[in-house]
């Protein structure tokens, strides 16, 4: 009937929504992890000119802004389906949850590739 | 049910509407705050006064505080329900709990310490 994988010693179905799912946690663990670097560093900025100086132009380096690029997809990804979420359990998105992610996911790309642009224009 | 679940059983029902509730306030700001921290930046980044004026508006500890709180809430409390499905002793449970809320309440501190002190310093 449908295909099976196997994620470590739990089974899921090859679903949309249980890619969904997995991705959405996956997502959101890496964004807690750069949530608490982000604290870490932002606060090193307090420390006056020449330290925000240093931190400032290790940070503006181009693998940084790659970095920086990736963030912003896995925020959008996390976000758009953080949407697809809230319509399914507020109102009636379980009827076409699938739909739904298609197209938010697609928002999410467009978001994702002018985003990006943004970012990477002053980068190189 | 195992005795191990009763006491979260009712938690659990305020934790998931929380979570949606500042998924969609995070959803505005995370959005927000990537638009005008990393998009309509002129150079390559911001400079020091660029920050500091902007950190000494009216605006910036009210709106940092909410953001800092909602996020870390949003993302502690995520990382909670992914490890409630993958641990079932009171004990682990425990010792998790206790280092989310650890995290939370070291990264809170830092956090407010960071919007208090870019408030208050004098810009040169």
């Amino acid at each position: 009937m449908y295909k099976r994988t196997r994620f470590y010693d739990f089974t899921y179905y090859n679903f949309v929504g249980s890619w969904a799912w997995i991705l959405h946690r996956l997502a959101g663990l890496a964004l807690i992890f750069y949530l608490c670097l982000h604290i870490w560093v932002i606060h090193t900025l307090t420390y006056g000119e020449r330290t925000f100086n240093d931190v400032m132009a290790f940070l503006s380096s181009p693998l940084f802004k790659l970095l920086e690029v990736g963030l912003w997809g896995v925020i959008l990804f996390h976000a758009f389906n953080g949407v697809r979420i809230v319509i399914v359990d507020f109102f009636k998105g379980s009827l076409a949850h699938k739909k739904l992610f298609v197209a938010l996911v697609a928002a999410a790309f467009v978001l994702w590739a002018l985003g990006s642009f943004l970012l990477l224009r002053h980068a190189f | 049910m195992d005795k191990n679940f009763k006491q979260t059983s009712r938690a659990g029902a305020v934790a998931w509407l929380l979570q949606r509730i500042s998924a969609v306030i995070l959803f505005v700001l995370l959005l927000l705050h990537f638009v005008t921290y990393h998009f309509l930046t002129q150079t390559r980044s911001v400079s020091y006064r660029q920050v500091l004026e902007r950190a000494q508006s009216w605006w910036f500890p009210l709106l940092q505080f909410a953001f800092l709180v909602t996020a870390l809430y949003h993302g502690l409390n995520g990382i909670w329900s992914v490890l409630e499905d993958y641990t079932h002793s009171k004990f682990w449970r425990l010792v998790w709990y206790g280092l989310l809320v650890t995290v939370g309440v070291a990264l809170l501190f830092v956090g407010t310490l960071t919007i208090v002190k870019l408030y208050t310093m004098k810009l040169a």
